[in-house]
């Protein structure tokens, strides 16, 4: 601002700057005030700030008389453009659905077994799926399905319920032991009315199942097929009706070791798997179900 | 200008006034007016106050600081609502005395969580969130398992109710009792519960044991009834989409 | 202490004392268990303290009468004393807290290690603790100087500043024991509240008393920052604080703002805590400490009034910028989008004018670690309300809300602003109030320089890097319209920035502790007492 450099030029230059003192570094004029040593220039007013201040005031009023803006009384200024955040949301949202239309809305619409055959189409779901399934199942079931504790593994060749993607389905709709009126419902009831040693041989019997050494003519073999079998199958390989899981494999929801069993049979288990139905759409329904058939598949050897 | 200020630099209440002035003006225009329109805040008919169960879970989610890593609100944007679900609504917090918006997702969004997980979900992830979700950096809750401590939920109900929380006086006097029925599927004060807060007021031993009234309880059923006061926001996007 | 008060102000003292000691006997007898019972025991423990090391100075000669011809610089030394030592907790509880995201394994499993309630440790701890500190300290400093006038008496700066300390210490250990209202930067429990409500009119009363005194007739620039930051700050928390306790003897409250009115409060409150808390108080600081040290004039006197009325006048408008795209009314949120873009006009003026005034003193940035504290503060100041006045755009907002990236900016105001202009003045005052030239080590002045700003640049660029990262995962779509990722994969991706952030962190530490010795060494080998002296005659008290 070469036009400061001169003190008579300097646009305030009125009274209050009394005795100016000129500085002698950059030969502007100071306020003539002091502060305990501290003193101020009266540079002139940059000219840059204020067509800064302009320049934001003017991007403010454009944004105003477009946007929802000011407020009075009970009501706002809508702006020109009318905007509303949530419509736009909820049109972007549909936007995003449209995108996907040509292969997700299939997942709404057709036969899980025939989608489930087009593996054109299956490549195209699968990272959705991938996605879908790490943000709402992993928690449970691990990453990959992997299972944790208490909750079963999806990446083995059995099933509580049944292997039909109709019924996986269905399974995530309604859930499993979940809030929803037509829940699946699987109850492991509790044996705490028998003695504790029953219990404790049948649940030595129940270990030894899986490593298929257990003796279906001892006592406790006894004791199961009158108990238990009626679920879990005369040979433990799990009964489909019912959700009860398979007793022979190592793939288990609790645990198949001593004290857990024992613990499965004192208390009884009732697993809770949430239903699905109206967090995430029929299509993401149905595409998890297929994704989790192909994790079963994949497992298998 | 300049001589107004350069006098007014004389007179320090003239400067401790004019501040004063100039520092209230915005705060005045933008919250007095969102007590004054009537779009701000829509009260839903189905809306419900907390239980005074999930009251006490509130508390315990604000004393443990999980605000700091999660928000509670959907922001009206797509990708959000394909990630979480609806966007959340001003009406979903009208009776949270304080909000629990956040603004830092560590973890994520917990606005439409109730009704995702089981509670013996909830009970171990967060007794140790690492046993469940092994690539987690959330901090374990052990003590969590503890009693709840219940000698001032019925003054934090009549407290609230001075402040405008639809609680009545029978909700009050049923504080206590409300709060141990929720957490006791068997029990008859189940159906009291859910004649005061609607049929829809999840009942369960949320930490699995229904004889012991736990802080995992109240801050389960705290978690299940997330996004669940009301469906007006569900409701609100079918909508919006409709349209 | 009291050394310069009269008999007759030990007795004032001692009677207040013995006052606090039963006003926490009253709250540890009302409560009886719990936290308030503890922070009862903290104010009897404080009160006797104070009390006894009173009483045994009753009998003690008379301040030297012509003490009220020397400035009073007690008050100063010992804010300054807390405001290193908040630095070490807020800063130490940062880095640990920084370390506990990158290994959350390390927190032993007893409640109050518990991220969540070490969060607002940090948080308090620095900006109320260091920055609250660290502004009253120097605060009285400035007034005194700029008045040419002793504080109007001498046992309220000591009250002022004890006072707030035990605010600040039942703060945090309160989020320690699980007792907050959760709303960010307000933490503290109503009694808490109340109880700084008190203090600050203290301190507002003793500022204008003291301002009356000046010789000048005008009133210096920094002040007026200094006065708006007492008076706003003093708005705002007790707006956002209002709430209604559940029972007199319990510490907990429910605030009488609810939902989305709530959340406008606070952030009306949380923003404008930055604003008049992290900005106004220390560009106070900048206005008097960097002229001193540079020996120049402020550039422009004229540009001082618009940048002062600019900040106080706009940056209350932009607490919405907190709350884009969530619930709060599209037309609050545009409010808040524009105000903040224009406040950036009157913020780059001030840290313009900061730079301006170091025309003709560049060689002494180059020489002088600690006017290169100062200088690199006005940079990161302007650097950081012109990052803020970007994310407060909507669509920037939108990729940079909840994520990294805020906590980014955070600190990249918060180290690069508040704290390195908090250690310029610190290394000018220590040594002026010392009766000395320098400081011990002139050579420690420059490595802890030199850590900060190499731990600031760490910690700021590797969050930029964790929180775009993080905004653009959670929005990224494939080919096929699909969400990319999981959360939990925006999680793991977090951790290599985490880890910088806690080395970042952790050399910033580094930096403070040299400090902290470096005063210390400074203030025990201290040649005498500011030789500066007052001009105003003071009258008789
Ligand atoms: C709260 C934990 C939880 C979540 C989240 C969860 N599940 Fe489950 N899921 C379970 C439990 C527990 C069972 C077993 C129920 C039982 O014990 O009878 C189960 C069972 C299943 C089954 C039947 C397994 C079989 O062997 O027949 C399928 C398929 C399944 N879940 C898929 C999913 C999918 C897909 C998702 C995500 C959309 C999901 N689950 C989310 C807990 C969960
Ligand atoms: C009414 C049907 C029913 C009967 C009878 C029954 N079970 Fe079960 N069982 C189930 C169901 C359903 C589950 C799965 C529960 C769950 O997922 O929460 C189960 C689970 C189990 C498990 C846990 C498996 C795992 O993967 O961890 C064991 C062990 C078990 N049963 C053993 C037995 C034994 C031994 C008996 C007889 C004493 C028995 N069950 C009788 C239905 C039954
Ligand atoms: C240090 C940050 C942090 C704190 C504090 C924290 N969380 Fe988390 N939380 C996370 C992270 C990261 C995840 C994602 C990984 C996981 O599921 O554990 C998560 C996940 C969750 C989930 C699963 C959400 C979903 O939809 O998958 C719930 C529920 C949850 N946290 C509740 C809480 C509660 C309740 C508290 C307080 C008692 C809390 N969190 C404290 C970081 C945190
Ligand atoms: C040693 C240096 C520091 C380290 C390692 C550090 C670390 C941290 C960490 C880890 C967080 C939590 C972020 C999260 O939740 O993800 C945080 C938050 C915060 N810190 Fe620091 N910090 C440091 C110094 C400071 C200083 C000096 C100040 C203020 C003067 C400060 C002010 C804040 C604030 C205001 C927040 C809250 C941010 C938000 O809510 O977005 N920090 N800090
Ligand atoms: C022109 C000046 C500034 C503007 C317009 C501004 C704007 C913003 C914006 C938009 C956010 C993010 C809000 C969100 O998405 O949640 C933010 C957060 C923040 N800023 Fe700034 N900023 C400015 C200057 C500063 C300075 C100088 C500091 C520190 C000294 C600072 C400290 C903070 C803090 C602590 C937060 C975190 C709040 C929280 O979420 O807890 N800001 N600021
Ligand atoms: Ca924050
Ligand atoms: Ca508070
Ligand atoms: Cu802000």
């Amino acid at each position: 601002m070469p036009e400061t450099t001169d003190p008579k030029q300097l646009p305030g230059a009125d009274p209050h700057t009394g005795n100016r003192l000129i500085d002698p570094v950059s030969g502007y004029d100071t306020t003539g005030h002091d502060w305990g040593g501290i003193t101020e220039l009266n540079t002139a007013f940059p000219k840059i700030v204020i067509w800064a201040l302009v320049l934001s005031f003017g991007y403010s009023v454009i944004a105003w008389i477009l946007l929802p803006a000011w407020p009075y009384g009970g009501d706002y200024t809508r702006g020109l453009l009318k905007r509303d955040q949530q419509v736009q949301a909820a049109e972007g949202f549909r936007d995003l659905e449209a995108g996907r239309q040509d292969w997700m809305t299939r997942f709404a619409s057709e036969d899980p077994a025939e989608l489930q055959a087009d593996a054109a189409l299956m490549q195209t779901a699968l990272p959705a799926a991938r996605r879908l399934f790490d943000d709402n199942c992993a928690a449970c079931h691990g990453a990959g399905g992997t299972g944790g504790p208490g909750f079963p593994v999806l990446a083995d060749e059995t099933w509580l319920w049944s292997s039909a993607p109709e019924t996986l389905v269905e399974i995530l709709r309604y859930g499993i032991n979940s809030d929803h009126p037509d829940t699946f419902y699987g109850e492991m009831p509790a044996f705490d009315w028998m003695e504790r040693s029953e219990r404790a041989a049948l649940s030595t019997f129940v270990v030894a199942l899986q490593d298929g050494s257990a003796d279906f003519d001892s006592d406790a073999g006894a004791l199961f097929t009158e108990n238990c079998a009626s679920c879990h199958g005369d040979d433990g390989a799990g009964g489909l009706e019912v959700g009860a899981p398979a007793l022979t494999d190592a793939a288990v929801i609790y645990g198949q070791d001593h004290a857990t069993v024992m613990e499965t049979l004192r208390h009884g288990r009732a697993g809770v798997m949430p239903s699905w139905e109206g967090r995430l759409s029929d299509a993401e329904i149905t595409l998890l179900a297929l994704y989790v058939a192909q994790l079963s598949e994949a497992a298998q050897p | 200008m300049l001589r107004l200020h350069y006098n007014l630099e004389k007179i320090s209440m003239g400067m401790v006034a004019a501040i004063i002035v100039v520092a209230s003006i915005g705060g005045i225009v933008e919250i007095a007016p969102l007590f004054t329109i009537d779009e701000t805040v829509e009260i839903p008919d189905d809306l419900r106050p907390h239980t005074p169960l999930e009251l006490a879970g509130r508390e315990i989610y604000i004393r443990e600081g999980c605000y700091a890593c999660h928000s509670q609100m959907v922001r009206s944007l797509a990708d959000e609502l394909d990630r979480y679900g609806p966007y959340s609504l001003a009406a979903e917090s009208a009776y949270d005395h304080p909000m629990l918006w956040g603004s830092k997702r560590t973890g994520p969004d917990l606005a439409r969580l109730g009704g995702k997980y089981s509670d013996d979900w909830h009970v171990a992830h967060l007794i140790d969130p690492r046993a469940v979700v092994p690539a987690s950096i959330m901090p374990a809750y052990p003590w969590l398992t503890g009693s709840l401590d219940t000698s001032l939920l019925q003054d934090s109900l009549a407290v609230l109710a001075r402040l405008g929380v639809p609680y009545d006086d029978e909700m009050i006097a049923a504080a206590l009792a409300d709060a141990a029925a929720q957490s006791r599927p068997e029990s008859d004060g189940a159906e009291d519960l859910r004649a005061r807060y609607g049929e829809d007021v999840p009942v369960s031993a949320f930490d699995g044991n229904p004889s012991h009234l736990s802080e995992m309880d109240a801050l389960v059923a705290y978690l299940q009834s997330l996004g669940r006061l009301t469906n007006a926001a569900y409701e609100g996007l079918a909508e919006e989409d409709g349209s | 202490m009291t050394g310069t008060l009269t008999l007759r102000e030990r007795q004032v003292a001692l009677a207040l004392a013995v006052l606090l000691a039963v006003l926490g006997l009253v709250m540890a007898g009302a409560a009886r268990q719990g936290v308030m019972a503890l922070h009862g025991v903290m104010a009897i423990a404080l009160g006797l303290g104070l009390a006894f090391r009173i009483g045994g100075t009753l009998d003690d000669p008379a301040p030297p009468r012509d003490r009220l011809t020397r400035y009073d610089d007690g008050p100063t030394r010992f804010g300054i004393i807390m405001t290193l030592i908040w630095a070490i907790i807020g800063m130490g509880v940062g880095v640990w807290v920084a370390a506990l995201l990158y290994w959350p394994e390390a927190t032993p499993l007893v409640p109050w290690t518990s991220f969540g309630r070490l969060r607002p440790v940090h948080t308090t701890g620095i900006i109320f603790g260091f920055g609250g500190n660290a502004l009253i300290a120097t605060s009285f400093h400035v007034l005194q100087r700029t008045s040419r006038a002793r504080l109007a008496d001498s046992l309220s700066p000591w009250i002022v500043l004890l006072g707030f300390n035990l605010f600040c210490a039942w703060a945090v250990t309160g989020y320690l024991l699980g007792s907050t209202q959760s709303k960010e930067y307000a933490e503290a429990e109503w009694y808490a509240d109340l109880w700084l409500v008190v203090i600050w009119v203290l301190y507002f009363v003793l500022y204008i008393r003291t301002l009356a005194r000046r010789i000048e007739p005008h009133i210096y620039v920094a002040n007026w920052y200094y006065m708006a930051f007492i008076l706003v700050v003093a708005m705002l928390h007790i707006v956002n604080n209002l709430a209604m306790p559940v029972r007199w003897s319990a510490p907990e409250s429910f605030p009488i703002w609810a939902g989305v009115q709530d959340a406008m409060v606070q952030w009306w409150y949380g923003h404008n805590a930055v604003a008049f808390f992290l900005t106004a108080g220390f560009l106070g600081m900048l206005y008097y400490f960097l002229p001193v040290r540079s020996g120049r004039p402020i550039w422009s006197y004229r540009l001082s009034i618009v940048s002062f009325w600019g900040i106080v006048f706009f940056y209350i408008w932009v607490g919405s910028h907190h709350l884009h795209y969530t619930a709060l009314p599209f037309w609050a949120q545009t409010l808040g989008m524009t105000f903040s873009v224009m406040l950036l006009v009157p913020s780059w003026a001030s840290a313009g004018n900061a730079i301006a005034t170091l025309n003709g003193a560049w060689h002494k940035v180059r020489d002088d670690a600690t006017l290169r504290f100062m200088f690199v503060a006005a940079v990161f100041y302007g650097l950081s309300t012109f990052e803020g006045s970007f994310l407060a755009i909507r669509p920037v907002n939108s990729l940079s809300h909840y994520t990294d990236w805020t906590v980014g900016h955070v600190h990249s105001g918060t180290l690069g602003w508040v704290a390195m202009i908090v250690f310029g003045a610190i290394y000018t005052l220590v040594p002026q109030l010392s009766g000395r030239e320098h400081m011990v080590s002139p050579r420690a002045v420059e490595w802890h320089f030199w850590l900060a700003v190499t731990g600031t640049l760490v910690y700021v660029v590797a969050l930029w890097n964790a929180g775009i990262t993080q905004g653009l995962m959670w929005r990224a779509y494939d080919e096929n319209g699909a969400l990319s990722y999981s959360f939990l994969e925006s999680v793991q991706a977090m951790a290599p920035y985490y880890l910088l952030r806690t080395i970042g962190g952790a050399l910033f530490l580094t930096g403070a502790v040299i400090c902290a010795w470096n005063c210390r060494a400074t203030m025990r080998a201290a040649q005498g007492e500011a030789t500066d002296r007052p001009l105003a005659v003071q009258p008789a008290e």
